[in-house]
Protein backbone atom coordinates (compact mmCIF):
# COMPACT_ATOMS: atom_id res chain seq x y z
CA UNK A 1 0.00 0.00 0.00
CA UNK A 2 1.18 3.41 -0.59
CA UNK A 3 2.03 6.45 2.12
CA UNK A 4 -0.13 8.66 0.13
CA UNK A 5 0.52 12.60 0.78
CA UNK A 6 -0.42 15.22 -1.78
CA UNK A 7 2.46 18.25 -2.35
CA UNK A 8 5.95 18.03 -2.66
CA UNK A 9 6.78 19.32 1.09
CA UNK A 10 6.59 16.26 2.75
CA UNK A 11 8.57 16.92 5.64
CA UNK A 12 9.70 13.48 5.93
CA UNK A 13 11.57 14.38 3.29
CA UNK A 14 13.17 17.63 3.30
CA UNK A 15 15.64 17.12 0.55
CA UNK A 16 13.20 16.59 -1.63
CA UNK A 17 11.69 20.01 -1.19
CA UNK A 18 10.96 21.71 -4.48
CA UNK A 19 13.07 19.10 -6.18
CA UNK A 20 10.38 16.42 -7.51
CA UNK A 21 11.08 13.92 -9.40
CA UNK A 22 8.24 12.01 -9.46
CA UNK A 23 7.83 12.21 -13.02
CA UNK A 24 10.70 10.32 -13.97
CA UNK A 25 9.88 7.08 -16.15
CA UNK A 26 12.80 4.99 -14.62
CA UNK A 27 12.39 4.79 -11.11
CA UNK A 28 16.20 4.30 -10.92
CA UNK A 29 16.83 7.59 -12.34
CA UNK A 30 14.53 9.20 -10.17
CA UNK A 31 16.53 7.62 -7.27
CA UNK A 32 19.60 8.75 -8.73
CA UNK A 33 18.51 12.71 -8.72
CA UNK A 34 17.32 12.13 -5.09
CA UNK A 35 20.59 11.10 -4.02
CA UNK A 36 22.03 14.39 -6.05
CA UNK A 37 19.68 15.86 -3.83
CA UNK A 38 20.04 14.50 -0.49
CA UNK A 39 24.01 14.87 -1.01
CA UNK A 40 23.49 18.92 -1.32
CA UNK A 41 20.69 18.92 1.54
CA UNK A 42 23.40 17.50 3.71
CA UNK A 43 26.58 19.05 2.27
CA UNK A 44 27.95 21.74 4.97
CA UNK A 45 27.13 25.51 3.07
CA UNK A 46 30.34 27.60 2.33
CA UNK A 47 29.56 29.41 5.83
CA UNK A 48 30.15 26.01 7.99
CA UNK A 49 32.69 25.37 6.09
CA UNK A 50 34.48 28.66 6.45
CA UNK A 51 33.84 28.26 10.36
CA UNK A 52 35.25 24.63 10.61
CA UNK A 53 38.44 25.51 8.59
CA UNK A 54 38.54 28.53 11.32
CA UNK A 55 38.07 25.91 14.21
CA UNK A 56 41.13 23.93 12.74
CA UNK A 57 43.39 27.26 11.88
CA UNK A 58 43.32 28.93 15.37
CA UNK A 59 44.01 25.38 17.06
CA UNK A 60 46.83 24.58 15.00
CA UNK A 61 48.17 28.03 15.82
CA UNK A 62 47.91 27.71 19.74
CA UNK A 63 49.56 24.15 19.38
CA UNK A 64 52.57 25.18 17.25
CA UNK A 65 52.63 28.35 19.33
CA UNK A 66 53.46 26.29 22.44
CA UNK A 67 55.11 23.26 20.61
CA UNK A 68 57.39 25.08 17.58
CA UNK A 69 58.51 21.45 16.97
CA UNK A 70 55.44 20.09 16.06
CA UNK A 71 52.80 19.66 12.88
CA UNK A 72 49.16 19.28 13.31
CA UNK A 73 47.26 17.24 10.69
CA UNK A 74 44.01 16.63 10.50
CA UNK A 75 42.47 13.28 9.13
CA UNK A 76 39.40 11.40 8.88
CA UNK A 77 36.39 12.38 7.48
CA UNK A 78 37.22 16.10 7.78
CA UNK A 79 40.60 15.30 5.54
CA UNK A 80 38.52 13.77 3.14
CA UNK A 81 35.57 16.05 2.31
CA UNK A 82 33.43 12.62 3.47
CA UNK A 83 31.89 14.29 6.51
CA UNK A 84 28.04 14.37 8.04
CA UNK A 85 26.40 17.67 9.39
CA UNK A 86 27.62 17.12 12.76
CA UNK A 87 30.51 14.28 12.80
CA UNK A 88 33.64 14.49 14.45
CA UNK A 89 36.97 16.50 13.53
CA UNK A 90 39.88 14.10 13.92
CA UNK A 91 43.32 15.82 14.87
CA UNK A 92 47.05 14.98 15.15
CA UNK A 93 49.71 16.09 16.92
CA UNK A 94 53.12 15.18 15.20
CA UNK A 95 56.54 15.76 15.89
CA UNK A 96 58.39 17.00 12.84
CA UNK A 97 61.35 15.33 13.49
CA UNK A 98 59.21 12.14 13.53
CA UNK A 99 60.65 10.62 16.74
CA UNK A 100 57.55 10.09 18.45
CA UNK A 101 58.26 13.02 21.12
CA UNK A 102 54.93 13.59 21.78
CA UNK A 103 53.52 10.24 22.30
CA UNK A 104 53.69 9.92 26.24
CA UNK A 105 51.56 11.41 28.90
CA UNK A 106 52.87 14.23 29.83
CA UNK A 107 52.10 15.98 26.26
CA UNK A 108 48.45 14.81 26.79
CA UNK A 109 47.72 16.39 30.11
CA UNK A 110 49.84 19.76 28.76
CA UNK A 111 47.68 20.04 26.13
CA UNK A 112 44.82 19.48 27.74
CA UNK A 113 44.72 21.95 30.38
CA UNK A 114 46.47 24.10 27.77
CA UNK A 115 42.95 23.89 25.67
CA UNK A 116 40.95 24.01 29.23
CA UNK A 117 42.56 26.79 30.90
CA UNK A 118 42.75 28.94 27.21
CA UNK A 119 39.18 28.55 26.88
CA UNK A 120 39.63 26.64 23.66
CA UNK A 121 37.37 23.60 23.91
CA UNK A 122 34.53 22.93 26.29
CA UNK A 123 34.17 19.23 27.83
CA UNK A 124 37.33 18.72 27.57
CA UNK A 125 38.57 14.75 28.34
CA UNK A 126 41.69 13.61 28.16
CA UNK A 127 41.79 9.48 28.03
CA UNK A 128 45.11 8.22 28.96
CA UNK A 129 44.49 4.91 29.47
CA UNK A 130 42.82 4.07 25.35
CA UNK A 131 44.96 2.15 23.08
CA UNK A 132 45.54 5.43 21.37
CA UNK A 133 45.15 8.26 24.04
CA UNK A 134 43.19 11.07 22.88
CA UNK A 135 42.07 14.20 23.46
CA UNK A 136 38.17 14.83 23.70
CA UNK A 137 36.52 18.43 23.35
CA UNK A 138 33.71 20.47 22.41
CA UNK A 139 35.16 23.61 20.24
CA UNK A 140 32.73 26.70 21.92
CA UNK A 141 32.43 28.11 18.58
CA UNK A 142 30.85 25.58 16.19
CA UNK A 143 30.33 23.36 18.75
CA UNK A 144 31.92 20.40 17.08
CA UNK A 145 33.44 17.56 18.72
CA UNK A 146 37.04 17.52 18.32
CA UNK A 147 39.32 14.73 18.96
CA UNK A 148 43.44 15.14 19.05
CA UNK A 149 45.61 12.07 19.05
CA UNK A 150 49.48 12.06 19.56
CA UNK A 151 52.08 10.69 17.02
CA UNK A 152 49.81 8.15 15.23
CA UNK A 153 50.60 8.59 11.37
CA UNK A 154 48.76 5.74 10.30
CA UNK A 155 45.34 8.16 10.09
CA UNK A 156 47.34 10.67 7.78
CA UNK A 157 48.63 8.04 5.15
CA UNK A 158 44.52 6.92 5.08
CA UNK A 159 43.70 10.07 4.43
CA UNK A 160 45.84 10.91 1.25
CA UNK A 161 45.01 7.37 0.28
CA UNK A 162 41.28 8.32 0.32
CA UNK A 163 41.65 11.74 -1.71
CA UNK A 164 43.40 9.75 -4.26
CA UNK A 165 40.56 7.58 -4.33
CA UNK A 166 38.24 9.64 -4.41
CA UNK A 167 39.65 11.33 -7.81
CA UNK A 168 40.06 8.16 -9.48
CA UNK A 169 36.91 6.44 -8.46
CA UNK A 170 33.94 8.73 -9.65
CA UNK A 171 30.55 7.99 -7.24
CA UNK A 172 32.78 6.96 -4.69
CA UNK A 173 32.15 10.17 -2.82
CA UNK A 174 28.18 9.58 -3.19
CA UNK A 175 27.55 5.97 -2.27
CA UNK A 176 30.53 6.29 0.55
CA UNK A 177 27.97 9.85 2.01
CA UNK A 178 24.44 7.89 1.49
CA UNK A 179 26.20 4.35 2.91
CA UNK A 180 27.49 6.26 5.95
CA UNK A 181 24.33 8.44 6.65
CA UNK A 182 22.55 4.84 6.63
CA UNK A 183 24.56 3.60 9.25
CA UNK A 184 24.96 6.29 11.31
CA UNK A 185 20.93 6.32 11.94
CA UNK A 186 21.20 3.01 12.61
CA UNK A 187 24.24 3.54 15.31
CA UNK A 188 26.03 0.99 12.87
CA UNK A 189 28.56 2.89 12.43
CA UNK A 190 30.07 3.29 15.92
CA UNK A 191 33.94 0.74 15.75
CA UNK A 192 34.18 -0.13 19.49
CA UNK A 193 30.56 -1.41 19.39
CA UNK A 194 31.51 -3.53 16.37
CA UNK A 195 30.39 -1.06 13.60
CA UNK A 196 31.50 -0.19 10.50
CA UNK A 197 34.19 2.72 10.33
CA UNK A 198 34.46 5.16 7.80
CA UNK A 199 37.53 3.56 6.19
CA UNK A 200 36.09 0.39 5.68
CA UNK A 201 33.00 1.51 4.29
CA UNK A 202 35.22 3.15 1.81
CA UNK A 203 36.76 0.07 1.05
CA UNK A 204 33.49 -1.54 0.67
CA UNK A 205 31.90 1.10 -1.72
CA UNK A 206 35.26 1.58 -3.43
CA UNK A 207 35.44 -2.11 -4.36
CA UNK A 208 32.23 -2.81 -5.23
CA UNK A 209 32.02 -0.22 -7.88
CA UNK A 210 35.68 -1.55 -9.15
CA UNK A 211 34.59 -4.76 -9.26
CA UNK A 212 30.94 -4.11 -10.91
CA UNK A 213 30.79 -5.15 -14.70
CA UNK A 214 29.76 -2.47 -16.08
CA UNK A 215 32.16 -0.23 -14.42
CA UNK A 216 35.05 -2.42 -15.16
CA UNK A 217 33.99 -2.46 -18.56
CA UNK A 218 33.32 1.26 -18.46
CA UNK A 219 29.96 0.60 -20.01
CA UNK A 220 28.10 3.58 -17.42
CA UNK A 221 28.93 6.88 -16.21
CA UNK A 222 28.01 6.09 -12.37
CA UNK A 223 26.94 9.58 -11.52
CA UNK A 224 24.08 9.08 -13.93
CA UNK A 225 23.29 5.44 -12.24
CA UNK A 226 23.67 6.04 -8.30
CA UNK A 227 20.39 5.11 -8.03
CA UNK A 228 20.90 1.33 -9.49
CA UNK A 229 23.99 1.14 -8.10
CA UNK A 230 23.03 2.17 -4.15
CA UNK A 231 20.61 -0.61 -4.95
CA UNK A 232 22.99 -3.20 -5.46
CA UNK A 233 25.58 -2.06 -3.57
CA UNK A 234 22.82 -3.33 -1.14
CA UNK A 235 22.37 -6.58 -3.40
CA UNK A 236 25.84 -7.37 -2.64
CA UNK A 237 26.71 -7.15 0.99
CA UNK A 238 23.02 -7.52 2.32
CA UNK A 239 22.59 -10.84 0.24
CA UNK A 240 25.46 -12.68 -1.68
CA UNK A 241 28.79 -11.42 -0.20
CA UNK A 242 30.36 -14.31 0.53
CA UNK A 243 31.63 -13.45 4.21
CA UNK A 244 32.93 -16.43 5.48
CA UNK A 245 35.43 -16.74 2.71
CA UNK A 246 36.22 -13.72 0.87
CA UNK A 247 38.74 -11.02 2.19
CA UNK A 248 38.22 -7.59 0.77
CA UNK A 249 41.93 -6.65 -0.67
CA UNK A 250 43.65 -3.93 -2.90
CA UNK A 251 46.84 -4.77 -4.80
CA UNK A 252 50.22 -2.12 -4.90
CA UNK A 253 48.04 0.54 -7.13
CA UNK A 254 45.40 0.15 -4.76
CA UNK A 255 43.15 -1.80 -7.27
CA UNK A 256 40.57 -4.27 -5.15
CA UNK A 257 40.81 -7.92 -5.79
CA UNK A 258 39.21 -10.53 -3.41
CA UNK A 259 41.11 -13.32 -1.64
CA UNK A 260 40.27 -16.04 0.37
CA UNK A 261 40.74 -16.06 4.10
CA UNK A 262 42.41 -19.34 3.71
CA UNK A 263 45.31 -17.78 2.16
CA UNK A 264 46.68 -16.05 5.19
CA UNK A 265 46.47 -16.52 8.63
CA UNK A 266 45.96 -13.00 9.21
CA UNK A 267 42.18 -12.97 8.18
CA UNK A 268 40.67 -16.46 10.16
CA UNK A 269 38.78 -16.16 13.24
CA UNK A 270 37.58 -18.66 15.19
CA UNK A 271 33.76 -17.26 13.80
CA UNK A 272 33.64 -17.70 10.04
CA UNK A 273 31.34 -15.10 9.64
CA UNK A 274 33.41 -12.29 9.90
CA UNK A 275 33.99 -9.02 7.56
CA UNK A 276 37.74 -9.17 6.04
CA UNK A 277 38.94 -6.24 4.46
CA UNK A 278 42.96 -6.25 3.88
CA UNK A 279 44.50 -2.86 5.03
CA UNK A 280 46.10 -1.44 1.68
CA UNK A 281 49.05 -0.15 3.59
CA UNK A 282 49.63 -3.61 5.42
CA UNK A 283 49.11 -7.19 3.80
CA UNK A 284 48.49 -8.68 7.35
CA UNK A 285 46.10 -6.04 9.14
CA UNK A 286 42.74 -6.62 8.87
CA UNK A 287 40.84 -2.89 9.07
CA UNK A 288 37.53 -4.28 10.03
CA UNK A 289 38.61 -6.80 12.73
CA UNK A 290 36.76 -4.50 15.45
CA UNK A 291 33.35 -5.17 12.75
CA UNK A 292 32.07 -7.59 15.17
CA UNK A 293 27.97 -6.76 14.65
CA UNK A 294 28.77 -8.28 10.64
CA UNK A 295 25.30 -9.76 11.48
CA UNK A 296 23.28 -6.68 12.10
CA UNK A 297 24.69 -4.93 9.35
CA UNK A 298 24.40 -7.27 6.53
CA UNK A 299 20.80 -7.75 8.12
CA UNK A 300 20.74 -4.03 7.83
CA UNK A 301 21.76 -3.66 4.22
CA UNK A 302 19.06 -6.86 3.22
CA UNK A 303 17.17 -4.61 4.29
CA UNK A 304 17.63 -1.67 2.57
CA UNK A 305 17.49 -3.54 -0.44
CA UNK A 306 14.24 -4.94 0.31
CA UNK A 307 13.03 -1.59 1.12
CA UNK A 308 14.05 -0.13 -1.96
CA UNK A 309 13.42 -2.74 -4.40
CA UNK A 310 9.83 -3.04 -3.10
CA UNK A 311 9.32 0.96 -3.39
CA UNK A 312 10.47 0.97 -6.74
CA UNK A 313 7.87 -1.67 -7.42
CA UNK A 314 5.09 -0.02 -5.57
CA UNK A 315 6.39 3.58 -7.21
CA UNK A 316 6.26 1.88 -10.76
CA UNK A 317 2.32 0.82 -11.06
CA UNK A 318 1.40 4.19 -8.94
CA UNK A 319 0.33 6.54 -11.12
CA UNK A 320 1.74 10.21 -11.25
CA UNK A 321 -0.57 11.87 -8.84
CA UNK A 322 0.14 8.94 -6.29
CA UNK A 323 3.88 9.43 -7.12
CA UNK A 324 3.75 13.57 -6.05
CA UNK A 325 5.37 13.92 -2.62
CA UNK A 326 7.23 10.56 -2.50
CA UNK A 327 10.77 9.77 -2.01
CA UNK A 328 12.48 6.59 -2.59
CA UNK A 329 15.33 7.23 -0.66
CA UNK A 330 13.01 8.31 2.19
CA UNK A 331 12.52 4.38 3.52
CA UNK A 332 16.09 3.97 4.13
CA UNK A 333 17.80 7.54 5.08
CA UNK A 334 15.70 9.35 7.85
CA UNK A 335 17.44 12.88 8.41
CA UNK A 336 17.50 15.62 11.18
CA UNK A 337 19.86 18.32 9.94
CA UNK A 338 20.19 21.61 10.35
CA UNK A 339 16.46 22.65 9.78
CA UNK A 340 14.89 21.43 13.45
CA UNK A 341 11.88 22.70 11.68
CA UNK A 342 11.58 19.51 10.54
CA UNK A 343 10.26 16.33 12.60
CA UNK A 344 12.52 13.66 12.58
CA UNK A 345 10.46 10.36 11.53
CA UNK B 1 -8.06 -20.94 -9.64
CA UNK B 2 -5.17 -21.47 -6.95
CA UNK B 3 -3.54 -22.56 -10.23
CA UNK B 4 -3.95 -19.65 -12.10
CA UNK B 5 -3.23 -17.49 -9.64
CA UNK B 6 0.40 -19.08 -8.88
CA UNK B 7 1.06 -19.53 -12.87
CA UNK B 8 0.90 -15.50 -12.15
CA UNK B 9 3.02 -15.35 -9.79
CA UNK B 10 5.56 -16.98 -11.02
CA UNK B 11 5.99 -15.70 -14.71
CA UNK B 12 7.34 -12.64 -15.05
CA UNK B 13 6.36 -11.62 -18.95
CA UNK B 14 8.92 -9.25 -19.16
CA UNK B 15 12.16 -11.02 -18.79
CA UNK B 16 10.51 -14.52 -18.70
CA UNK B 17 12.20 -15.70 -15.74
CA UNK B 18 9.62 -18.08 -13.69
CA UNK B 19 11.37 -16.51 -10.32
CA UNK B 20 9.09 -13.61 -10.11
CA UNK B 21 5.87 -11.29 -11.91
CA UNK B 22 6.09 -8.69 -14.63
CA UNK B 23 4.95 -5.53 -11.50
CA UNK B 24 8.10 -7.15 -9.10
CA UNK B 25 10.71 -7.80 -12.10
CA UNK B 26 14.19 -6.49 -11.50
CA UNK B 27 13.97 -4.85 -14.88
CA UNK B 28 12.33 -2.21 -13.29
CA UNK B 29 15.13 -0.84 -10.82
CA UNK B 30 18.05 -2.55 -12.63
CA UNK B 31 18.29 -0.18 -15.81
CA UNK B 32 21.43 1.73 -16.73
CA UNK B 33 21.63 4.91 -18.47
CA UNK B 34 24.92 3.27 -20.72
CA UNK B 35 27.55 5.78 -22.12
CA UNK B 36 27.22 6.02 -26.21
CA UNK B 37 29.75 4.02 -27.68
CA UNK B 38 30.51 4.64 -31.66
CA UNK B 39 30.77 2.04 -33.65
CA UNK B 40 34.50 2.06 -33.70
CA UNK B 41 34.84 1.28 -29.88
CA UNK B 42 35.64 -2.07 -28.64
CA UNK B 43 35.19 -2.91 -24.65
CA UNK B 44 38.35 -4.53 -23.19
CA UNK B 45 37.89 -7.69 -21.98
CA UNK B 46 38.04 -6.80 -17.56
CA UNK B 47 40.03 -9.80 -16.94
CA UNK B 48 41.51 -8.62 -13.64
CA UNK B 49 39.04 -6.92 -12.31
CA UNK B 50 36.76 -10.50 -12.89
CA UNK B 51 36.54 -11.84 -9.15
CA UNK B 52 33.75 -14.08 -7.40
CA UNK B 53 32.16 -12.75 -4.36
CA UNK B 54 31.36 -16.41 -3.22
CA UNK B 55 34.52 -18.07 -3.60
CA UNK B 56 36.96 -15.40 -4.41
CA UNK B 57 38.42 -16.51 -6.99
CA UNK B 58 39.28 -14.77 -10.57
CA UNK B 59 37.84 -15.36 -13.39
CA UNK B 60 34.19 -15.86 -12.89
CA UNK B 61 31.53 -13.58 -11.28
CA UNK B 62 29.50 -15.15 -8.31
CA UNK B 63 26.43 -15.54 -9.74
CA UNK B 64 28.20 -18.11 -12.05
CA UNK B 65 29.76 -19.98 -9.37
CA UNK B 66 30.10 -23.84 -9.42
CA UNK B 67 31.13 -23.69 -5.30
CA UNK B 68 28.47 -24.09 -2.45
CA UNK B 69 26.91 -20.82 -2.20
CA UNK B 70 28.34 -19.13 1.57
CA UNK B 71 25.41 -16.77 1.91
CA UNK B 72 22.34 -18.23 4.04
CA UNK B 73 20.19 -15.37 2.48
CA UNK B 74 19.05 -16.66 -1.16
CA UNK B 75 19.88 -15.12 -4.38
CA UNK B 76 16.82 -15.71 -6.58
CA UNK B 77 16.80 -13.28 -9.35
CA UNK B 78 20.37 -12.52 -10.28
CA UNK B 79 22.57 -10.15 -9.24
CA UNK B 80 24.80 -7.14 -10.54
CA UNK B 81 27.69 -9.67 -10.52
CA UNK B 82 26.96 -12.01 -13.82
CA UNK B 83 28.22 -12.46 -17.14
CA UNK B 84 25.28 -11.29 -18.31
CA UNK B 85 26.29 -8.01 -17.00
CA UNK B 86 29.15 -7.55 -19.56
CA UNK B 87 28.65 -5.59 -22.85
CA UNK B 88 27.14 -8.31 -25.52
CA UNK B 89 30.52 -8.48 -27.21
CA UNK B 90 32.64 -9.68 -24.26
CA UNK B 91 30.13 -12.64 -22.70
CA UNK B 92 30.92 -15.30 -25.30
CA UNK B 93 34.72 -14.49 -24.32
CA UNK B 94 33.40 -14.89 -20.42
CA UNK B 95 31.24 -17.87 -20.74
CA UNK B 96 34.21 -19.64 -23.02
ZN1 LIG C 1 11.23 -10.19 -15.06
ZN1 LIG D 1 33.22 -18.70 -7.35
Amino acid sequence: SLDFKTGNNNPRYPWIRNNDHSKQIEISDWLTMEIKDFIKYISPSAEEIQARNNTVGRLRECITGMWPDAEVHCFGSFATDLYLPGSDIDMVVVSKARNNKYDNRSSLYQLSSYIRNNKLGINVETIAKAKVPIIKFVDPATKIHIDISFERTNGIKAAELIISWIKDTPGLRELVLIVKQFLAVRRLNVVHTGGLGGFATICLVRSFLKLHPRMATRSIDPLENLGVLLIEFFELYGYNFGYDNTVVAFDEDGDPYYVSKNSNAAFQNRNPFTLAIQDPHDKNNNISRGTFNLRDIKRAFGGAFELLVNKCYDMNQATYKERLGQSVLGDIIKYKGKQRDFEDA
Amino acid sequence: NQCKQRRKFNFCTDCNSKTHSADRCPNIWRSYITLPQNKAHKFKYPADLIYCYNCAERGHYGDECLQQRVSKTPNINGSAFTGENLPRELRRQYHS
